[in-house]
């Protein structure tokens, strides 16, 4: 931005370059009009009450005819320009908005494709900006899939040749790796396997909301996903009195098919979301890319990496898988904020994806210290309080109430066995933080990407001499924030001193 | 840093064992003022609003009238009264040796350190009642997520903008 004369020219050449999304977009629009629709079935349903039958399908059609228009004049108003060294956007019917975003600051650009995108070649576009909050980044929502590719190599090719010239180091990172290399793969088998430890009831709730949900609308008395239903129709035919005989295979067939659900229902998820999943070295990122119906290819650039997390669970650690996940300050997608990069690993297949974000695994024979066990206490506190709230409730003549005692009985136990599994290490360079037993994380935090240090002591630590540690990290989600919780206060300050002592990492 | 942490800080009451333990400077004790004020314009309409309730409702189901009106007055004189300056004297903060350390809070005790190499940007900010005593708050922003912004309040207006030009500063040697 400093030489205004060299930009200035180059942004009146650009004038005449106006570049519209894809055509096919509007196909997009009509696309995801279909949950849109929803919002008019009441509209068509009080037409249909109160006897205008004659209305309905001009409602409709209105409400089509209105909803295209709408598309139609957002499409016609949404132009975009790629500069020499920026990228402007305008958009708004009503309100205009104008965007500029510099190449030096896109962070990284992703493409993502959904099922009707992949028919119709077009593919969306996301800037990764860094800068806070959703509404900051920008889409171009969506362009060819040949044009959003060479976007992207330009925008790369902008970033890594401005890089070449003042560090010598990226020379030295780049020399071992000049085309990209492939990291990690995941074989149709091995996503097998992942699905079946994937194991997940969530499509029984899916199951539960259609009950409530087709239970009102539909028309006849008689709601296929409802069991009541079906226990009615049984009664007709007088299946009911054959079930009820054999009422110890009914309940085992249902536990059968609730377990074949469940397993079902994980390996589809696994499958859905991580087919052909490939993550790649490039020069200055690790991309990947995975999707069955959804593709998307996100690129994780190595210098933002803040911090790794190896996830697994108590059984699949039993047969040696893991997960790993780093922070970066992009968050993956709209729902989770931390980049999985590997779903579903030996840890052998793990460590060389650390290797190239430069983080350490601690071994085996690392020594590990433990935070006191009054990490518990919040447990404890809730299971004494169900406790109690269960007794009055059993003492007043609720004999629901005596699940209170029993689950306090459970918190208790598994918040005292949990709190010993709290731990960390200094492993010179970064810290290690494991926590959990039933889905053990291990979190492994760069010195450098300690923004700020909390030292945290209340009424209940400081008489026991302790401290929590909490550590300021860019990226993440804002409720779980990296923290090494009940550690000896003398400990706790060395700690501190010698994480905030380390330099900046870049 | 090179201080070392008292075994258990002394008397909690006394006003400057804290800071003192921990080798913190105090926040300007004007700043009781400002929080007293403060507080005084939160819980005044809230003894109001009990008051009413009290004449209201009390009165005409023929509750023991009076009993809420008083205890909210009590409460609210004894907050705004006592609190502010202890609430103060737990404030402390310390500057130097490339960092900023602010800390805060005696139930709940707060200890936070942020490198002036980290700080993404600097705010001073003023309130009206803060001007009225004259002092600001400094503000220093981190790219943590956790942290992304670190309040010092009760800084006499020098102070603040002396301290926000220091750790200016130290952002320019360090891109340098």
């Amino acid at each position: 931005m400093s030489d205004a004369s060299a930009t200035l020219p180059a942004l009146a050449d650009s004038e005449p370059r106006w570049q519209r999304l894809h055509p096919a977009t509007l196909a997009l629009a009509i696309v995801a009009l279909g949950p849109k629709s929803f919002n008019l079935l009441p509209a068509v349903a009080a037409l249909g009450f109160t006897g205008n039958w004659v209305y309905v399908v001009p409602a409709i059609l209105a409400f089509l005819l209105i909803s295209l228009l709408a598309a139609w004049f957002q499409w016609l108003r949404f132009r975009f320009v790629v500069g020499d060294d920026e990228v402007v956007i305008e958009s708004g019917v009503f309100s205009r908005q104008h965007r500029t975003i510099p190449f030096d600051r896109i962070q990284d650009v992703s493409i993502e494709q959904g099922l009707v995108a992949r028919a119709l070649g077009i593919a969306k576009v996301g800037f990764e900006t860094g800068a806070g909050g959703k509404e900051n980044d920008a889409d171009l929502n969506a362009i060819a899939l040949d044009a959003a590719q060479a976007l992207r190599t330009t925008i790369r090719a902008h970033r890594s040749g401005e890089a070449a010239a003042p560090a010598a180091t990226d020379a030295t990172q780049m020399a071992p790796a000049p085309e990209d290399r492939l990291l990690f793969a995941m074989s149709p088998r091995q996503l097998l396997v992942a699905g079946l430890f994937n194991f997940s009831l969530a499509a029984l709730a899916v199951v539960g909301a259609g009950m409530q949900f087709f239970d009102g609308l539909l028309p006849f008395d008689f709601n296929i996903f409802n069991p009541v239903d079906w226990i009615d129709v049984a009664d007709d035919y007088e299946l009911g009195d054959w079930v009820y005989a054999h009422r110890g295979i009914a309940a085992a067939g249902g536990i059968v098919s609730l377990l074949l659900l469940g397993f079902a229902s994980g390996i589809a998820m696994m499958f859905f979301a991580n087919w052909d999943f490939r993550l790649t070295r490039e020069p200055r990122a690790l991309r990947r890319t995975r999707g069955l119906t959804t593709r998307t290819d996100v690129a994780v650039p190595v210098k933002r990496v803040q911090a790794a997390i190896i996830v697994t669970g108590w059984l699949r650690q039993r047969f040696g898988w893991h997960e790993l996940r780093l922070q970066s300050l992009a968050s993956d997608g709209e729902k989770e904020r931390d980049h999985q990069v590997v779903p579903f690993a030996r840890l052998g297949d793990i460590d060389p994806v650390l290797t190239e974000v430069a983080i350490m695994r601690p071994g085996a024979g690392q020594v590990w210290q433990h935070s006191h066990h009054i990490v518990a206490l919040g447990g404890v506190i809730g299971a004494i309080c169900a406790t109690i709230g269960g007794l009055i409730a059993a003492s007043l003549g609720q004999p629901l109430g005596w699940f209170g005692p029993v689950a306090g009985l459970l918190i208790a136990a598994g918040s005292l066995f949990g709190a010993r599994f709290h731990r960390w290490a200094d492993l010179g360079e970064q810290v290690a933080i494991r926590r959990g037993v039933w889905k053990p994380k291990t979190t492994l935090l760069p010195h450098a990407s300690v923004q700020s240090v909390d030292l945290k002591s209340d009424f209940i630590l400081r008489p026991l001499g302790l401290a929590t540690l909490v550590f300021g990290v860019p990226g993440g989600s804002s409720l779980a924030s990296h923290e090494i919780p009940a550690i000896p206060v003398a400990t706790a300050h060395d700690l501190r001193t010698r994480i905030l002592t380390a330099r900046t990492r870049r | 840093m090179t201080d070392t942490p008292a075994a258990h800080p002394t008397d909690p009451f006394a006003p400057d064992a804290l800071n003192a333990a921990e080798g913190l400077n105090p926040v300007n004790p004007a700043y009781a003022q400002v929080l007293r004020i403060a507080t005084a314009l939160n819980l005044i309409p809230l003894a109001i609003g009990a008051s009413v309730f009290d004449a209201l409702l009390i009165r005409h189901i023929e509750g023991p009238y009076g009993l809420i009106t008083a205890l909210a007055w009590l409460i609210a004189a004894i907050t705004i009264v006592s609190f502010p300056s202890r609430r103060v004297s737990r404030w402390g903060y310390r500057i130097g040796e490339g960092q900023l350390r602010v800390a805060r809070g005696w139930l709940f005790r707060t200890d936070t350190i942020v490198p002036f190499v980290r700080v993404q940007h600097i705010d001073v900010g003023q309130g009206p009642i803060e001007r009225w005593f004259g002092l600001s708050h400094l503000v220093v922003h981190t790219s943590g997520t956790h942290n992304s912004m670190v309040t010092l309040p009760g800084l006499h207006a020098d102070l603040a903008a002396a301290m926000r030009e220091t750790i200016r500063r130290h952002i320019q040697t360090d891109f340098a």
